[in-house]
């Protein structure tokens, strides 16, 4: 349904003129809010608004209620057909969307989940550019949490009727197809009703998983990621964020509020997260049980979904114990701070990257673990890692560095990939790289990370079945390899698209255009042909890598020619080859503009041919080819392998003839003195045969007068 | 050490066939003066010329004197078949005709023909040589201006490629 959708980019009723008069007053408007969310959308035409399929959006009137993270919502309606009453998401264009969830969610009805009823690729006029509209069908009932509140929304007898068998069935759902939720929070919960009886959790899919999470709802492996690399996640993640979702409904406001994110991690890591929450939070007695199976710090005893409707069906649960993790006998002091978890001293030595080189390096870490831990394992892996280190050689500070990263990972392997600043899961890398390029902060962590074999590492310390992550193994073998390619179509471009499935090409040519799948790329090329000037190649870095991860045909051939710009024959020819078999595989058949383009930058592909004749009909053929958009055509009128062939036969011979004329040339010139010496001699040769011949005449001639 | 011995046969073959032929020329030129000394007096007075340059020229093929020869031959042999034809090999007739200055100058005259002949055939072939060789040098020129004019200058850079 969404792939059949079309990009309206502005009012097709009010007119493009009408937007750009709107525009000013637009501005002014762009936070009004609706009268209330329950209110009808306007039925006129008035104000400005963009149709995008069966709906129409109304980008002055916003719904903060149903906003999610960096998503905003904003008022919408059915144009086409009545879809009761709708709103419309519109994901943040510099964060990835959740391409699986999206293609799950849209278009069917899942108990307990606000019904997605498409998606989009949408000119956005406020932002100037293309992003993805997401339209959810409005819950019958408000918001059920608002965070400040100092008593209880629902009552805590009700909470699971109300709050945990809805959610269960979509965790339920989503869990069967190996999905997770990722934005289950007690601030993200609406009433499916106005009867209030049951909940439905709001949206999961317009922005990276976890993005918008608080830092409380996250596990405590989790937590220590960046947000937007605290990865896709599985079942037991949102099972602890439906813990802290119970506990924030029961007690009415955000467990740990009032500290900062800071004080909450330091605090789940020193004692716990069930612990910390107990602690600080009066919870309420009925619901201790499941926040305290819910909370477990080990991912792997934490209650599931089986332990839970076991413990709603009123049977005994096996009790979990709210923190596992082992305490050293003594502390390992680093940066100044003691820590007796190596959970805990991991976070402390990310935290303090400079100071804790000297205790690993030293073995004091090693000794620690070994004798504070009485961990035989982890001390046995951090002296390997230590010898590691010494084995490097020329590079020190780079052997010192990946040491500090690997300490971290033997000391909290379950924990995200750190390494200086960078910190993200694996299962998050991706989208982690993708925030970071879109925001200013490059790709420089990150490449670092790959090219250092970090992920490898980590994987080979991760304890226990984590499908979500072993998963990611397969695609993260060919990472370095890109990484370590410098020409295009490789580089962090390359991994950056392989890793997010929902990236948009980054490209400044297409970037506004929000081009996601390989179909919108020559379209999008073509819009930009036709404002742009034809100065540079129409394809760059982003858009290389993008058609070698986003085009299902192997393109090694032609990444290969792109390896040396210097040859620009070659160069030029992959590169239009890369175009011609986009558009043999995913159209349109027609792109004037693009035409027009590659047409004028091919000059040195003509080049292909050494025959003059050859290339003046290539380039007599070139404009009328343009002119018809076909850029295979194009393609093929250099690359005729045919003609090609019977060009570089002659073109041989050519050459072997011009050499055997220059050669016979210069013997011919500097041959004066061998041909006198030959003249001489045929000249006397001549001189005597010559002689002895009119002797023979005279002797015969006077014989005969003398007989006759 | 072979290549000395093969020379020194081979010398000794020439010389062994000169020495032949000089025999042979010598037993006919004793034979001719006892059958016909008339014309044995013409031949030798007649072909003195041929004599000198055949002692004269140490050149290998002996050209000059081939040249020389056959001319002075030619302006010789009238008389001989005159004197055969006509004066019933008298050497009283023969005498006269060696004392006729005419006699003399068709005589060495023919063989200063030849040796003008011998002297002027080198230069001419040398012309000949040469023109021939600028008229191919042109030709192959011409084919070369063509094959640039349809393959473009890339030919020359790829022949250059090549030198380098």
């Amino acid at each position: 349904m969404a792939d059949n959708a079309k990009m309206q980019p502005d009012d097709t009723s009010s007119g493009a003129d009408m937007d750009l008069e709107d525009d000013e007053a637009g501005r002014g408007q762009a936070d009004q809010k609706a009268p209330s969310s329950d209110a009808p959308p306007p039925r006129t035409g008035g104000g400005r608004h963009v149709d995008v399929g069966n709906f129409r959006v109304f980008p002055d009137l916003r719904l903060p209620e149903f906003d999610s993270g960096p998503s905003q919502a904003f008022v919408a309606e059915g144009i086409k057909r009545d879809d009761g009453a709708i709103f419309a998401l519109v994901a943040d264009p510099t964060l990835p969307t959740r391409s699986e969830l999206l293609r799950v969610l849209s278009g069917i009805r899942i108990g307990g989940q606000l019904d997605l009823l498409d998606y989009d690729i949408v000119y956005w006029p406020p932002l100037d550019r293309s992003t993805i509209v997401c339209f959810y069908a409005k819950p019958g009932g408000s918001k059920v949490f608002t965070d400040g509140g100092k008593k209880a929304v629902i009552d805590e007898h009700d909470l699971p009727s109300t709050v945990i068998v809805p959610l269960i069935n979509i965790l339920t759902v989503l869990s069967d197809k190996n999905l997770a939720h990722r934005n289950i929070r007690a601030d993200n919960l609406f009433f499916a009703d106005e009867k209030r009886a049951s909940v439905i959790a709001g949206d999961c899919a317009s922005c990276p998983a976890g993005f918008a999470q608080p830092i409380v709802y996250e596990p405590i492996d989790r937590m220590l990621a960046e947000p937007a690399g605290r990865g896709a996640g599985a079942l037991s993640d949102d099972m602890y964020a439906l813990g802290i979702t119970i506990a924030a409904l029961g007690i009415g406001h955000t467990p740990l509020s009032k500290f900062s994110d800071k004080e909450i991690v330091d605090m789940k890591l020193a004692r716990g997260s069930f612990q910390t929450l107990a602690a600080q939070e009066k919870l309420p007695l009925t619901l201790i049980e499941p926040i305290r199976g819910m909370l477990c710090d080990d991912y792997e005893e934490r209650w599931g979904l089986t332990e839970l409707n076991n413990w709603l069906d009123g049977r005994r649960v096996k009790p979990v114990q709210g923190n596992t993790e082992r305490r050293a006998a003594r502390a390992q002091n680093i940066g100044g701070r003691d820590y007796y978890t190596a959970r805990g001293l991991a976070n402390g030595i990310f935290n303090n990257w400079a100071a804790s080189l000297a205790p690993l390096r030293d073995g004091v870490v090693e000794v620690w673990l070994r004798r504070g831990m009485n961990d035989a394992d982890r001390s046995k892996a951090m002296s390997e890692a230590m010898r590691q280190m010494a084995w490097s050689g020329s590079d020190k500070r780079t052997a010192e560095d990946v040491l500090v990263s690997r300490g971290i990972a033997i000391l909290d392997p379950n924990g995200p990939v750190r390494h200086k600043g960078f910190s993200a899961m694996l299962d998050g890398l991706g989208p982690m790289l993708s925030y970071d390029v879109q925001h200013g902060k490059g790709a420089q962590a990150f490449s670092e990370v790959v090219v250092r074999d970090l992920p490898t590492f980590w994987f080979s310390r991760i304890s226990g079945f984590r499908p979500e992550i072993q998963s990611q193994q397969q695609v993260y073998k060919g990472l370095r390899y890109y990484m370590q390619q410098q020409s295009m179509g490789y580089g962090y471009e390359r991994c950056l698209y392989a890793l997010v499935k929902n990236q948009h090409c980054l490209s400044p040519l297409v970037e506004n255009e929000y081009v996601i799948h390989i179909a919108q790329l020559l379209p999008a090329l073509e819009k930009v042909a036709s404002v742009t000037p034809h100065s540079s190649w129409p394809v760059d870095r982003h858009i290389a890598a993008f058609i070698a991860v986003r085009l299902q045909d192997d393109t090694e051939p032609q990444l290969t020619a792109l390896q040396n710009p210097g040859d620009e024959v070659e160069f030029s020819r992959s590169i239009i080859s890369l175009l011609a078999l986009v558009q043999w595989r995913h159209g349109p058949d027609s792109l004037p503009h693009l035409g027009l383009w590659v047409a004028r930058l091919m000059e040195p592909a003509t080049k292909v041919f050494h025959s003059r004749e050859r290339r003046e009909k290539v380039e007599r053929e070139i404009p009328k080819l343009a002119k018809r958009g076909n850029l295979v055509e194009l393609y093929n009128l250099i690359n005729d392998e045919k003609e090609r062939r019977k060009d570089q036969d002659e073109f041989i011979s050519a050459v072997e003839e011009y050499s055997a004329a220059d050669s016979e040339v210069f013997d011919l010139e500097t041959s004066g003195p061998a041909r006198m010496i030959l003249a001489e001699q045929i000249g006397r040769q001549v001189a005597s045969f010559a002689s002895t011949m009119i002797a023979l005449l005279t002797v015969s001639a006077l014989f005969m007068m003398t007989v006759w | 050490m072979a290549k000395n011995k093969d020379k020194a046969a081979k010398g000794a073959k020439s010389k062994k066939s000169g020495g032949l032929s000089f025999f042979a020329i010598l037993v006919m030129g004793v034979l001719l003066f006892m059958v016909a000394l008339p014309t044995f007096i013409t031949l030798v007075v007649g072909l003195l010329p041929s004599v000198l340059a055949f002692f004269f020229d140490r050149h290998q093929g002996r050209y000059l004197a081939r040249c020389v020869f056959g001319l002075n031959f030619s302006g010789v042999a009238p008389y001989v078949m005159e004197l055969w034809h006509e004066g019933g090999q008298s050497v009283s007739i023969a005498t006269q005709q060696l004392l006729d200055p005419m006699t003399m100058v068709i005589m060495y005259g023919a063989a200063g023909l030849g040796w003008l002949m011998y002297l002027a055939m080198p230069p001419i072939v040398a012309n000949v040589l040469n023109l021939t060789a600028q008229r191919r040098t042109v030709e192959l020129r011409e084919q070369q201006r063509e094959l640039v004019k349809i393959w473009g200058e890339n030919l020359i850079s790829e022949i250059e490629k090549g030198h380098r």
